[in-house]
């Protein structure tokens, strides 16, 4: 019985987040390798490749206001199913203030920890490594580190708030489910304004689709904030240097040396 | 400690009640370890864990290798100053973690010497404005260490400021040699029951510890890590760098381990709330820039 309630309960979640899709029917027949205690494997060095790092939505090439031209947006197709961010009204107001101040209310601009899912499409690469109990991921981006507990256990029930919120992970057939929560309200989606509240509650799906690609998908809550949930998809490339490994990129330091450099 | 301290931490306050109470048992392991292990001062325990570390066979990961993986902690008393130094009202005090010379000093050359203690009248402590605490200074700055292995990797994640470092163990060059990284580049290699790193590509902005103890981006380190009793890691590190020191010099110490139940790391969004780091610059501190390789 209990195997069937839970059986019952991951037959649901998935219709909910798959209802609506256009899954290629390939990134579901891919059998990927596995690792020794038997998960699906989805080790390695991976990025993104795509814009969402300046917008996650359907955008224009243009000037960012602030920086030198050559600092500018690329256009680019979003990453948004649909397009469309179901903002409440006064949501969608905030979110046009964010960008029109997006040079300096935009956490990044103040090296912050980017938040969930920003941080796997900004665009540098990450690191999966597995364990029995859990999945390490390492993001060259700030030595930001993610350890999802896939032990069966639940987020903590009490007050508290993380920069890449808590996360816990489950099996479901080859994808990687992770349920993240405990969201601080102070990071966004991108550079153009998107944002969300400490409601925020990120559901990622990580899934091989190939020898070099993995299918990234995530639901986003937010009841404060959106009319509805929504979401995101986009392919991770496995970076094929053979050298290829995490370097670092302490943006917050060279912050520091910039008003290291004002005050002289 | 020099005030300010390590950093702010951003987390709500049940973090703080979380570690005084995680505390509790942690230092009750540690009492219950130094009785019955090695002591924990350098010039002791370094003979000691060496003359252990010839007959204790480890536990072994599913992959064979000696199981180094859990939570760990080592001497914090390294991160006001590496050599001795005594209590006062910034500092708790220690004895020197230098096994090498005998007489626990870094043998700097003369203009290094006077660098030191222009670094620590000049400059910014490295680690108040949440900058990465480099190798070596991470395995000792007060702080959780948690060793996770998998074949072809040791992972070691640093709870302060979220800082990590991956050490390739299957056989590959370093990153090239004009890389500078502020955790160093690692690469490792199993040698009996002990794992060997080998660390280059420093960026030389970070320190040794509080009082500008410092390397250049030339410096090669060769760590060692090895079980000694189910809970006792010798850490040791040589510390090689000609332009900077007199000869090569070692230090070595006890990673103890943290065996709290349900023990995890917690995120310390470090920079995110630091506020220390501005104020000083507006004192006339600079941020330390670092020490190339002299020629």
């Amino acid at each position: 019985m209990v195997l069937c309630a839970g059986a019952l309960f991951v037959a649901s979640v998935a219709s909910t987040h798959i209802a609506g899709q256009t899954v290629a029917p390939t990134s579901r027949a891919y059998s990927p390798p596995r690792t020794a205690f038997g998960q699906p494997d989805l080790q390695g060095v991976w990025q993104v490749v795509n814009t969402a790092a300046w917008d996650i939505q359907d955008h224009s090439g243009q000037r960012f206001p602030g920086l030198p031209a050559r600092f500018s947006v690329p256009a680019g197709q979003g990453v948004v199913e649909g397009n469309e961010i179901p903002y409440q009204p006064w949501a969608l107001a905030r979110k046009q203030e964010n960008y029109k101040s997006r040079l300096t209310a935009d956490p990044e601009a103040s090296c912050y920890l980017p938040g969930v899912p920003r941080i796997t499409y900004m665009p540098y690469p990450f690191q999966i490594f597995q364990f029995p109990d859990r999945v390490v991921i390492l993001y060259e981006y700030l030595h930001a580190t993610r350890e999802i507990f896939t032990d069966g256990s639940r987020h903590p029930d009490i007050p508290v708030e993380f920069w890449l919120g808590d996360s816990r992970g489950r099996w479901e057939g080859n994808t990687l489910v992770v349920d993240v929560t405990l969201f601080t309200a102070e990071t966004w989606f991108d550079r153009a304004g998107n944002f969300h509240s400490d409601a925020l509650h990120v559901v990622e799906r990580y899934t091989r689709t190939g020898t070099d690609h993995l299918l990234y998908e995530a639901t986003i809550e937010d009841p404060k904030v959106f009319t509805r949930p929504w979401k995101i998809r986009m392919p991770v490339y496995r970076r094929q240097e053979p050298n290829s490994q995490l370097l670092e990129y302490e943006c917050y330091a060279y912050a520091r040396e910039e008003t290291d450099a004002a005050a002289k | 400690m020099r005030p300010p301290s390590e950093g702010a931490r951003r987390a709500a306050w049940w973090i703080a009640v979380a570690s005084l109470l995680s505390a509790v048992p942690f230092l009750l392991t540690v009492t219950a370890q130094a009785q019955a292990g090695c002591p924990g001062e350098s010039g002791l325990f370094h003979p000691c864990a060496l003359a252990r570390a010839k007959t204790y066979r480890p536990p072994r990961t599913a992959d064979g290798k000696p199981n180094l993986q859990g939570f760990w902690r080592g001497p914090a008393s390294g991160t006001e100053n590496v050599e001795e130094h005594p209590m006062t009202d910034d500092d708790n005090g220690g004895k020197s973690l230098i096994v090498d010379p005998a007489d626990g000093k870094i043998p700097y050359q003369p203009w290094a010497a006077a660098l030191q203690k222009e670094n620590r009248a000049k400059y910014v402590e490295p680690n108040v404005p949440c900058f990465p605490s480099g190798v070596p200074r991470s395995m000792y700055v007060p702080t959780q260490i948690e060793i996770l292995q998998s074949p072809g990797n040791v992972l070691v994640l640093f709870e302060r400021a979220h800082t990590y470092r991956i050490i390739p163990t299957s056989v590959r060059p370093h990153a090239g040699a004009n890389i500078g990284l502020w955790m160093g580049d690692s690469r490792g290699r199993w040698d009996g029951n002990t794992l060997v790193v080998d660390v280059t590509n420093h960026n030389a902005k970070t320190w040794f510890d509080q009082v500008g103890n410092f390397h250049s981006s030339a410096a090669h380190m060769v760590e060692r890590f090895t079980l000694v009793d189910p809970d006792t890691i010798h850490y040791q590190v040589r510390i090689e760098d000609p332009s900077v020191y007199t000869g090569p010099w070692t230090m070595a110490f006890p990673l103890r381990r943290n065996k709290e139940k349900g023990f995890r790391l917690l995120e310390e969004a470090c920079h995110e709330g630091e506020r220390n780091t501005d104020p000083l610059i507006r004192a006339g501190q600079r941020i330390y820039p670092g020490v190339p390789e002299r020629k």
